[in-house]
């Protein structure tokens, strides 16, 4: 093997094969070594360990409020899970979630990028402004929207509501007006992560390609379908990613709101592995719920990241 | 020209709305929290009103006061964030800077860590941790939080690690110095800035953070973001009260976060933009 002792690494680099060198690169791994254990065993105890164990679990019965019934009942819970609408509907809901609010974050995040980049002044507000719902507990964030902003005849929005004729409405009551208000509140509090995102990629693009644009006589639109978009894209992508993610392991704002209610209208799979498990007590059913979905935000994951290195 | 007016006047315009409703819901639980409750009940609801410190002096010195459960947020958030910085930044400096076989594999699988839904972590977590007594422990919800803020940690840290030339450790070693003295003593100053900015991202997370808390929390250990229920309940809402404590709870976040405003792009995007492609 030929040696590659890249010299800007220094002593870092693959060493000479003399047995200096070789002490060097053995120390160097020892090193490592000790620098990695304390925080690679801390997330094998926090990460790998439970998931193993949740696989485990999935494989039983396991019922905190009837123990005499607990045993081991093999894929018996996958069977239940396949054939339980509950599953499917909760699987639908985190879908129309995910999806909605991922594009709604997306689209208004990059439009108010673009204006806010042609801005001449005023983009420090922008600047402050966007951080403030990004930082905030989404438990906090879904507690406050829950009672100030949308609680009927009391909060802003349905006072708005009213005096624009529309009449005070059950936000978090009707089935569809709860799911519109869980979107609506997710994307309040993430649509500044993209516009920041966003911005921060806009800014950096090279301003001589729009100048030759412009000789060219390009429209605002063909520079921003051929230009910006384009050079824009990796970004987009991440931030539909990083969201996704996110998206599909919502718990606390929707929590906070309405519990997944009304019935199960806001349910989504993370909150329904979550109300199985704590709530009705059914430990062995709820991990195969878990299971299901790691399994989705892993075949959506592979669908996004094939997507971003599709050209 | 007029036409050219016209569209300044429409951009001041959609500006204006999208800043006010991303400050109005936090300005408005703000005044709602100096409010009386009848002031808070009025309808139309009211923004001229006499301010009073009533709401705040109540749930921090009243009966059911919130001191205990903001102590609980402040030990968690304090202790999660030493555990991860003790284990995050040498861990972090052996991605970044040595050579070692299954370097590459490391580096992912602290990413794939991030994949796992946290329902899927707390299920058997909550099983281990009451067999073995520690629900309702500050070391036991340290420990889960860790799942999701070493990975965070390492790799924001991994980043500001990248950008010291070699140069500095080099000379170092020439000098004869071990590697743990150059990593103390010459690498750990060059990224001071960049330890401080995941000091503030990894406090802010285990602040935040509220399905862990929810279900390991009991009587001794209950954050502010769960005690804030305590104000809701079926039979009354203690509105003012409410409000305070939700500016309670926003308060130490929205200041860490607007001082650490320049870095809060990176500090969000860390990960991804290592996931796919760049390595």
């Amino acid at each position: 093997m030929a040696t590659t002792a890249v010299t800007s690494a220094g002593i870092a680099s693959e060493a000479p094969r003399s047995d200096f060198g070789r002490i060097l690169a053995q120390r160097e791994r020892r090193f490592a070594a000790a620098l990695l254990a304390p925080a690679f065993l801390a997330l094998l105890a926090t990460t790998t360990f439970p998931l193993l164990f949740l696989v485990y679990t999935s494989a039983f019965r396991m019922d905190l409020a009837m123990p005499f019934t607990n045993g081991f009942v093999g894929f018996e819970n996958y069977q239940v899970l396949l054939s339980d609408d509950r599953f499917w509907t909760s699987l639908l809901v985190s879908l129309v979630y995910t999806g909605s609010t991922v594009a709604l974050q997306v689209i208004i995040g990059l439009a108010l990028a673009l204006l806010v980049m042609d801005m001449k002044r005023g983009q420090g507000w922008f600047r402050v402004i966007a951080i403030l719902p990004v930082v905030l507990s989404p438990a906090v964030v879904g507690m406050i929207w829950r009672t100030f902003m949308l609680a009927p005849e009391f909060g802003i929005v349905d006072f708005l509501a009213i005096n624009a004729g529309l009449g005070s409405k059950n936000w978090l009551g009707d089935p569809t007006l709860a799911m519109v208000s869980v979107i609506a509140i997710h994307t309040w509090q993430w649509t500044p992560f993209a516009f920041m995102v966003l911005l921060a990629s806009l800014a950096s693009l090279p301003e001589d390609i729009y100048e030759a644009a412009r000789l060219d006589r390009a429209s605002a639109w063909q520079r921003f379908r051929r230009i910006t978009l384009p050079l824009l894209r990796p970004a987009i992508v991440m931030v539909i990613i990083m969201r996704t993610m996110v998206a599909l392991t919502a718990f606390a704002a929707i929590f906070t709101v309405t519990a997944g209610g009304p019935g199960t209208a806001t349910e989504i799979l993370n909150l329904y592995a979550y109300r199985k498990s704590f709530t009705e007590l059914s430990i062995g059913y709820g991990s195969a719920l878990a299971v299901a979905l790691l399994i989705v935000t892993i075949i959506i994951s592979g669908i996004l990241f094939a997507m971003r290195r599709a050209k | 020209m007029t036409a050219k007016r016209l569209r300044v006047f429409a951009l001041l315009a959609i500006s204006m709305i999208f800043l006010l409703a991303w400050a109005f819901p936090i300005l408005w639980s703000v005044l709602n929290s100096l409010k009386t409750d009848s002031d808070v009940l009025a309808y139309p609801p009211k923004l001229v009103f006499a301010p009073t410190w009533e709401a705040y002096r109540d749930v921090l010195f009243g009966s059911g006061s919130i001191l205990p459960n903001l102590l609980s947020s402040v030990i968690i958030s304090v202790g999660t964030t030493i555990v991860t910085m003790l284990m995050a930044v040498p861990a972090a400096y052996a991605l970044a800077r040595l050579r070692f076989r299954g370097k590459k594999f490391a580096g992912f699988y602290v990413l794939a860590t991030q994949m796992l839904p946290p329902v899927g972590i707390i299920i058997p977590y909550f099983l281990v941790l009451r067999n073995i007594g520690w629900i309702d422990t500050y070391q036991g919800i340290i420990l889960i939080y860790l799942s999701f803020s070493l990975p965070f940690a390492i790799w924001l840290l991994v980043s500001y690690f990248e950008d010291i030339p070699f140069e500095m450790e080099e000379a170092a070693y020439l000098d004869g110095a071990s590697r743990l003295k150059t990593l103390w003593r010459i690498i750990i100053p060059q990224v001071r800035g960049g330890i401080a900015v995941t000091v503030v991202f990894v406090f802010l997370n285990a602040w935040n953070e509220f399905l862990f808390a929810v279900v390991l929390s009991g009587n001794t250990v209950r954050p502010v973001t769960v005690a804030m229920f305590n104000f809701v309940s079926v039979e009354q809402t203690l509105w003012a009260k409410l409000a305070a404590v939700s500016v309670l709870a926003m308060l130490p976040v929205v200041v860490l976060g607007v001082v650490a405003q320049k870095h809060i792009v990176k500090g969000l995007t860390v990960g991804a933009v290592k996931g796919g492609g760049r390595r």
